[in-house]
Formats: C-alpha cells, structure tokens, sequence
C-alpha cells in the first residue's frame, strides 16, 4: 500500500491543475480541444501506483491525469495545451496527445478504441524482451463499444500479452446513456472472461479500490494474463469544454450532489484526516499544489511558440 | 553462389524477408495464413519452419492485428503487415492512416513508427469489383506514410528490403498481377530508393509515366510504338511523388502519358498530369492519360475486356500524340486476362 498522502498530492495535482486550465480557457482563446478529468483522478492515481516506473501507459483524449500520474512534466503539458514550442508535442498534438515518454507514457490518442490494440502492440514488444514490463491501456466505456477492442482481448489472451486494460466507466459516450447503447443484458464481466482475459470491477471514485483492483490483477498481468478493470467514475465536466453542463438535463445518476458526494478527492482527505493528518497540513498541500500549478501556467504562457517552418518538420522520421 | 539469377515476384519479396527476418529478430511478419507452407501467395513460403518466433498466423481481426502491429513498431519493433487483399486492409484504416502515419508528426518527432504494409491490389481474373480495388489515391493522398509500387522482381526485392530498414511507415502496394514475372535479381541484400522514381529508357519524343503493372504494359507497348523514341519512367513512388523526375523528363520531351491501372477519377495519372500543369511545360503536344473507367472492375471477361490499359492501348496514345496512325494488333484471350509470365 502506498502513501496515502502522496496520492493524495498526485490527485491534488491533476485536479488543480485541470481547474487552473478551465479559468485560463474561459479567460483567454486557448485553441486546443480539451477534455477535462476532473472527478476521475483516482483512477489514474490508482492505477499508476501499482505500476513500476518502466511499466507503460497508453491514453486516450482526455489524458492529462493519465499523462501527470505517470510521471509527465505538467510544464510540457500546459506548454502543448497552449500550442508552444516547450509542448511534450512540440505543439502539434495539443490537449489530446500527450507523451511522455521518458516517464513511460508513450502517447495518447483520441480515436478511441484502437489505443486498445497499440498498447497491446507494447505488450507484445514487452514480452518479445522478456521483461517483466506491463502496458497499461486507458479507455472509456463508449470506446470499449468499438470493434477493435474486442479483436484486441482475443489477441491479448492468445498472445498471452502483460496488456492491462482499465475502462473508466464514466455512464456516457460524449452525452450518450448506457442503456442508449447497450441492451440491458449487457455483462462486460462475462464478455471480457469469455475471451479468457480477467476482469474485475472497481469503484473509480476510490482510490483504495482502484489500487487494490489494479494491483491484484497486475499480479496476474505480469505473468502474461491480460486484464481488464472496469472503473465506475463521475466526470464531473462536459464530455469536452471547461464547462459543468447540469443545465443539458442528461444526467440521472451522477448529478451534483451525488458528484460531491462521491468526490475522489473528498474521499481520500477524508481518510487522512480518520488516520490523523491535520486539515492545515492538507490544506497546505493544496496551497503548494496551486502555487505550483500557477508557476507553471504562468512560464506557459510567455513561453516561446514553435517557429512557423517548424509546420513542415517531422512528416518523416 | 551466383550473383544474380531469375526468380519471380513473390520469391523476390519472400527473399527480402527471408534476409530481413535473419539480420534483425525485432522484423517479424503477421497476417492471416503468413505461416501456411505456401503463405501469402508464396511470399512466406516456409519462412515459418526457419523462424518460427518471427511469423504470427493471426485471427481475421485486421484492426487489431494491424493496431498490434503499429504498436510493436513504436516500442521500437519492425513489423511487416500483410494484408492479402486492399479490402481487407481498409479494416486497418485507422491504424493505417491515422495512428501510423501521423504518429510522429503529432508528437513532435522522434517517434518513430519503423512498419511495413505489404497490401496486395489490382487485376486478377475472376475476382470482381470487390477484390481488384487498388485505391492508390487513397494512400497518396495519406501524409505521413511513404508509399511504393514495385513494377518488376528486381524492384520488389529492392523497394521491400528498402521499407524494412526504413524508420517510416511503409506501405507497399503490390499488384498481385506481376506476381508471375521474372527476372534477374541479385543474391544478396540491396535497398533501393523510397522516394525516387526511376528511368527505365531514355528518350527524346514522349514521356509516358507509368508505375506498377501498367509500368509492364508500357513497357510491352515499346516493342510495338514503332520508330518513337519514348522516355519510360517508373514512378515507383506515390507518397511522396518524385516530382523533380517528371519535371526533368518533361523539360526534355514536352510530351506527356500517364498510365493508370486504376479508375480516371482520383488516379495517380490525374495527379501527375496536374503537377505537370503546374510545372508550366510549353508542351507540344496535349498530355493525354489512360486509365480503368469509372466504373468498378466487373467478374465477367466479356465485360473486363476493355478495363485495362494494353499495350496496344499505350502503343496507339504515343503515336497519337506524335500525330501518328494507330496500329491494329489483336491480344489473345490468355494475353489479356491471365497473369503475365513475363521476363525483364
């Protein structure tokens, strides 16, 4: 079991960071997509928590709490966000495509289901080494309603891959309810063990279920049985926008009160505070957590943008 | 050990795997049937038995084993694809078009993406109009992939070995139609250019710019043009288009024929002749192209028997251009609708 504290610093970090972000996109003309996470951080900091520093990660177009879990540099992020040369991207990929490489987040993509089978493309080139190394792949539940995710579970299992997949359930495909989507029968569980790939279930708004699930099932991953966690989360946000769209009328569920209510973070301060941190000493954390966020921002945006002539580099490698 | 000697178009490519397959144990190649004893139309021909960790038999999930495949490549593989048929490829679409060949570009370089998409495409007898796309202005049109048509063994072997070691995503599109010719290729490894289209005969009347099997027809059609002398290039490439050739070539001959075995509408001809237009050539005479008609390549053989551009077809829009008759020369039935077995 890791620190509870310093989870607590990494969510912090991804949350404030994200509402920072929102203030600077309604303030000023940010010309990149974004897609906020705000209210699903517990499962980034979960699962990257049970991962060794080598291990790998994959996301998807709302990535930037996969992207800072793993270790990537939040300057490069706000750098890529705000389309400058610094970007982890160089500023061609924007809010969407995050990489950090060097942290073992080698990219993220907003095609949705096919980062399934290119992260099982890293667990293939993991096994050919011979290493111990795991992939991880962030999807939603929309995503995994695409066909290549499941031609990719019957690889995984086939090629025995250390490929782990964790689903952040979040109830909506952009706007779009579950039982739009899928019949009432429909089981993940059954689905996913049919192909011979475990599952397991957690509760996304908790960072001790997600790190517990994860670590239980990377057990298993490791040895070449692929995985996937299904997490149930609150996306706090509009599906894309630093926007809270309660005033849309399609939420049941995962309404405001029940948002705060189940709030990840709430949670785990909650917790600290049982096992005996001070309020001040969190509320410290958050102070720092802010100030450095601000830091960052700021050097963001006076940072130089990418020479013009830089629109025709790197067609090839 | 010879230096050189005959070998068709698929034992060309299974050679240039063979070699890659034994240099480098990060090559591996995956496909449906790529480990049957004569798999991939011969091409992996019992590659399996000598490599047996580096040839995957794969469900038909084209998605994901392409997707797979595209992500072996950036966690520093070298995959070779094979997609038996075009159609079959477009499954792959994303992984194609999207993850591959813009990987590197969105994330700013040093991102490699080292893979090759052996795609099987065009003519073959019997097939109809959903086995005989070729759909190359689709891959031209996809930036960020490098893209080769081999129109002979010799350029086979060359253009694959070249694709393999090259760190882009490669696509080569190979007309199964050639798959039969012959010719003199070399034992040992050797790479040949990606990007550069190649002077296959020199000359000062016309230039016909042709690639892939309609490169063959051409070159036929030499044999029966009468006293022109024609310059044939090879266009070899179609992503990117080696556009300082044409413009050289045209700067010489101010004639142009550009040959497609694909549909008029989005051909590579078209494209050509357009950048031709813009190269402002004083031409002497109109560019003219040939190509497939807009219309899907039908099964029937009383139906196909005008698709392709013939040789007789080619011979005649030369002459036409240097104001000369057209020549009467019946192709046989066999000649028309079975695959070559033709020497370079």
């Amino acid at each position: 079991m890791i620190n509870l504290l310093e989870a607590f610093k990494c969510m912090s970090l991804l949350r404030i960071a994200e509402e920072e972000l929102a203030k600077l996109f309604l303030r000023d003309k940010i010309m990149s997509f974004v897609h906020f996470y705000v209210g699903q951080e517990a499962v980034a900091v979960g699962v990257s928590n049970a991962l060794s520093p080598t291990d790998r990660a994959l996301g998807n177009h709302r990535s930037h709490g996969h992207y800072l879990a793993k270790g990537g540099s939040l300057r490069r992020m706000v750098c890529e966000i705000l389309g400058k040369a610094e970007g982890c991207a160089g500023g061609k990929g924007g809010s969407m495509h995050m990489i950090a490489r060097d942290n073992g987040f080698t990219g993220s993509t907003p095609i949705l289901g096919s980062i399934t089978s290119i992260a099982a493309g890293s667990a293939f080139a993991q096994k050919h080494a011979r290493t111990q190394e795991v992939t991880v792949a962030y999807i939603g539940d929309g995503a995994s309603e695409e066909g290549g995710f499941y031609e990719t579970l019957n690889l995984a299992a086939l090629f025995k891959l250390p490929l782990l997949i964790v689903v952040e359930n979040n109830l909506y495909a952009v706007n779009s309810k579950l039982l739009d989507r899928r019949s009432a029968n429909y089981n993940a569980g059954d689905i996913i063990r049919g192909f011979g790939v475990a599952y397991a279930k957690a509760d996304g708004n908790d960072f001790d279920d997600v790190n517990t699930k994860a670590t239980e099932l990377l057990a298993g991953v490791r040895q070449g049985k692929p995985a996937v966690l299904e997490c149930f989360v609150y996306r706090h946000m509009a599906h894309s926008a630093p926007l809270f769209d309660d005033a849309q009328g399609y939420r049941e569920e995962d309404v405001l009160e029940q948002r705060l209510a189940h709030d990840c973070l709430k949670k785990v301060k909650d917790r600290l505070i049982l096992e005996g941190v001070t309020e001040e000493s969190l509320s410290q954390i958050t102070v720092e957590t802010r100030a450095f966020v601000a830091t960052e921002i700021e050097y963001a945006l006076s940072a130089p943008f990418p020479n013009p002539q830089e629109l025709y580099s790197h067609l090839y490698a | 050990m010879p230096k050189s000697r005959i070998i068709n178009y698929t034992q060309a490519l299974r050679e240039a795997t063979e070699q890659a397959l034994a240099r480098d144990t990060s090559v591996f190649v995956i496909g449906l049937g790529v480990s049957y004893p004569n798999g991939a139309d011969g091409t992996t021909a019992g590659l399996k038995a000598l490599y047996p960790e580096q040839i995957l038999d794969v469900p038909i999930s084209e998605d994901a084993v392409t997707g797979m495949a595209v992500g072996a490549a950036i966690h520093g593989m070298r995959p070779i694809v094979h997609h038996g048929r075009v159609e079959f490829a477009l499954f792959a679409a994303d992984h194609i078009f999207t993850q591959a060949a813009k990987w590197n570009y969105m994330f700013g370089g040093e991102n490699h993406v080292p893979i090759v998409f052996r795609i099987n495409v065009g003519r073959q007898w019997g097939n109809g109009p959903q086995h005989t796309q070729a759909l190359y202005g689709l891959f031209g049109c996809a930036l960020g992939l490098k893209v080769v048509i081999p129109s002979s063994p010799f350029m086979a072997k060359g253009l694959l070995s070249a694709a393999i070691k090259d760190n882009n995503p490669v696509v080569v599109l190979e007309p199964r139609w050639l798959f039969q010719t012959k010719e003199h290729v070399p034992v040992e490894n050797y790479e040949l250019p990606l990007d550069r289209a190649r002077l296959v005969r020199k000359g000062y009347d016309i230039s016909v710019v042709a690639y892939g099997d309609g490169l063959l027809a051409a070159r036929m059609a030499l044999e029966i043009v009468g006293d022109i002398d024609v310059e044939l290039i090879d266009l070899v490439s179609i992503n990117p288009i080696d556009e300082d050739a044409i413009f050289t070539s045209l700067n010489k001959t101010r004639r142009l024929l550009t040959v497609d075995t694909t549909n008029a509408s989005f051909s590579v001809g078209s494209e050509v002749q357009a950048r031709a237009l813009r190269m402002q050539i004083d031409f002497k005479s109109r560019p003219t192209s040939l190509s497939c008609p807009d219309v899907p390549c039908p099964t029937s053989t009383a139906l196909t028997e005008n698709y392709y551009p013939t040789m007789v077809s080619i011979a005649n829009a030369i002459r036409a251009q240097l104001g000369l008759s057209p020549i009467q020369k019946i192709i046989s039935f066999d000649d028309l609708h079975l695959p070559p077995e033709y020497n370079f």
